[in-house]
């Protein structure tokens, strides 16, 4: 947490956290690699994790001997390391919530529902009556638009939806 | 056929109206993430086939050219890459944009793309077969060293630590591992899991590691998406061209790293990009600060990644090797149109092989207005697009992308959640540039370092296979330098701040 200075603590916890997460998975990978019916399949991601694995030991065994100090938080930071909470979750919920509702809803009706809905929580400004009817129509140009240019033009065959086929 | 005759050939109507759309259909499809050089190539080749060869080679490239100049748009204005190639563009594009120079990194994007473009062009015109060698002298180890003195530039990407940059970079190759091995089809690392069957697709990951983050940022505040001055001020061209004067050196190196990269196959503008901008930093003069806004990583990068598309071209028309993904795509159209590549292609269809390269280069010189044209439409737009519509725009933007790329839900979802990841690593000082390039860089390190290895058993010589052939030396004490420089250049810099004390 930023200070009144704009310093921040300069402890790695964070960072350890993550090394330690990394040591794990490198270890799994090994694991995994015993499983594999050739050789040659093994020798490269083996040889990867256990350097992984190292790397990861040097950034904890850093932080244990790492001196406490402070560092230097500029404010465009220290907004980044702020901000709400509740719209980050909802944004990277409503992303994957959309991801797998499109092979059952449809690329175009979840592009649209999940679009709305991300509009709902990007928006910090108030609504006013031109915004409640723009913004919808904009977002809605701009969601088939494109999937025409996918579906039409470049020929992607995009999800119809198990539901509605 | 003579230079001029081909010149003049080029120049007919309907080649420069070609070569007008091509930049123009690439440039668009290069500035959507998700949507690569290779497959801008790939979704308009079919367009050629009722062509004559020439126009449809002079098409083929323009569109190719263009889309690797517009992956730059996304990387300056959304800090992610459009394609692949623009990974290093997003490193000082980005922030430029943020701090309110979104319309000088535009237009400085375009100018290197375009003198990249005409020195890659160049020595496609100039000296296709003699550069075609360095191609064939490269073989599996020489690729394992190659891809080693890739990841050795992850000392030039850490932003702070090293040891988290190498970390995150190994971390990358791991992740590269992920799904059916290409060399003898074991299913590796996907822990039971069929969503991970196909792998991790590179474009799917540079899109959720460089993007998401952006876009979980984005949201979580009220403020600017960039910082905008308030008066107009144009295309900021006169400034541009200043600062391409002043960085000259950086410009033609990274030009010539473009066409080199270019030339090797496989490696393409991702590695060029990366190596050039590197190459870029390590030289880099007191004051310049990389990656926190420095022309000249825009100007290495972009200037490199256009080069590789005429250096692509040399190996793939004088050997039938295609430089680069989107050459593999126009040597098919290329068989289609009944043209048999090799070195006597120059000789046997010289009319048709220069009339392509002046048609390229013409493309090039049109990417000029054309791609400030569109900068500037693109930089106005996002400036101008309220942040409520910006995250949900880009956000469906990643989303129809990523599944653009293989047709699969499960690529989507892998996106959102490695940038989830790249988001968490990146607030702990893991970077995502090193984990990308260690992506990038898995296959070509893995499938050269297990030929090498087989070859070398069956020789019984590994020493010799790995460290005793000539250009694997040379990349070897390139990569030792890679490595040793930052830390040699601090040591002198520590020792001449303390003679200045004295």
């Amino acid at each position: 947490m930023s200070n009144d200075s704009g310093t921040t603590p300069a402890s790695d916890a964070g960072a350890a956290i993550v090394a330690a997460l990394l040591v794990i998975f490198g270890a799994a990978a090994v694991w995994d690699t015993y499983s594999y019916f050739d050789f040659d399949s093994a020798v490269f991601p083996r040889t990867v994790a256990a350097v992984l694995i190292l790397l990861a030991l040097g950034v904890l065994v850093r932080w244990l001997f790492q001196r406490a100090g402070y560092v230097s938080v500029s404010p465009a930071e220290a907004a980044e390391n702020g901000g709400s909470w509740p719209r980050r979750i909802a944004l990277v919920i409503v992303m994957l919530a959309a991801a797998l509702a499109m092979p059952w809803l449809g690329f175009l009706i979840t592009a649209i529902i999940s679009f709305g809905v991300l509009l709902v929580i990007a928006m910090h400004d108030p609504w006013t009556p031109g915004r409640i009817v723009v913004y919808p129509i904009v977002g809605l140009a701009i969601v088939v638009g494109f999937y025409f240019l996918f579906a039409k033009l470049l020929m992607v065959p995009l999800p119809a939806g198990r539901w509605f086929v | 056929m003579s230079g001029l005759e081909a010149l003049l050939a080029a120049l007919t109507p309907l080649n420069l109206l070609l070569a007008l759309a091509g930049v123009v259909a690439g440039a668009a499809i290069g500035a959507i993430p998700g949507l690569t050089a290779t497959m801008a190539v790939a979704v308009l080749v079919p367009f050629t086939f009722g062509m004559p060869p020439a126009p449809a080679l002079i098409l083929m490239g323009a569109i190719y050219t263009g889309a690797i100049y517009g992956g730059a748009y996304s990387a300056i204005l959304l800090n992610t890459p459009g394609t692949p190639s623009a990974i290093a563009t997003t490193l000082d594009g980005y922030p430029m944009a943020r701090r309110g120079d979104g319309d000088l990194a535009m237009t400085l994007a375009c100018l290197a793309s375009v003198v990249g473009g005409l020195i890659g062009a160049l020595a496609l015109l100039t000296l296709a077969p003699p550069l075609s060698r360095v191609a064939l002298a490269f073989g599996p180890v020489e690729y394992f060293w190659l891809a080693i003195f890739g990841l050795s530039l992850i000392s030039a990407l850490s932003e702070g630590s090293l040891l988290k940059g190498l970390a995150g970079g190994a971390f990358g190759l791991l992740v590269s591992c992920i799904g059916v091995a290409e060399v003898s089809a074991d299913v590796r690392l996907t822990f039971g899991s069929q969503t991970l069957v196909g792998g991790i697709n590179v474009v799917a990951a540079l899109i959720g590691m460089f993007c998401i983050p952006v876009l979980i940022d984005l949201v979580a505040t009220p403020g600017r998406h960039l910082n905008v001055v308030a008066e107009p001020r144009g295309f900021r061209l006169a400034e541009a061209v200043r600062v391409l004067i002043q960085k000259k050196f950086n410009l033609i190196r990274s030009s010539v790293v473009g066409t080199v990269v270019g030339i090797l196959p496989g490696a393409g503008g991702s590695v060029a990009g990366i190596v050039a901008y590197s190459e870029a930093r390590r030289t880099a003069r007191p004051g310049e600060q990389y990656g926190k806004g420095e022309p000249g990583g825009i100007i290495a990068s972009e200037s490199a990644n256009n080069a590789t598309v005429g250096g692509g071209f040399i190996p793939t028309l004088v050997l039938g090797i295609p430089g680069t993904p989107p050459d593999a795509v126009i040597l098919g159209a290329l068989l289609v149109q009944g043209l048999r590549t090799g070195p006597s292609l120059f000789t046997d269809h010289g009319d048709i092989v220069y009339t392509f390269i002046w048609g390229l280069l013409i493309a090039t010189i049109l990417m000029l207005p054309i791609g400030l044209l569109l900068g500037r439409y693109a930089y106005k737009s996002i400036i101008t697009l309220p942040k409520a519509l910006l995250v949900p725009s880009v956000a469906f933007m990643t989303m129809i992308g990523t599944y653009a790329i293989r047709n699969s839900v499960s690529d989507v979802v892998i996106m959102i959640v490695l940038g989830v990841i790249g988001w968490v690593l990146g607030r702990f000082g893991f970077a995502a540039a090193p984990i990308v390039l260690g992506l990038i860089l898995g296959p070509i390190a893995e499938q050269g370092f297990v030929q090498a290895w087989t070859i070398g058993s069956a020789q019984g010589d590994l020493a010799g296979m790995f460290f005793g052939r000539p250009i694997s030396m040379a990349i070897i004490a390139f990569t030792i330098f890679s490595l040793a420089s930052p830390i040699l250049m601090r040591r002198w810099k520590l020792k001449a701040e303390a003679a200045h004390v004295e």
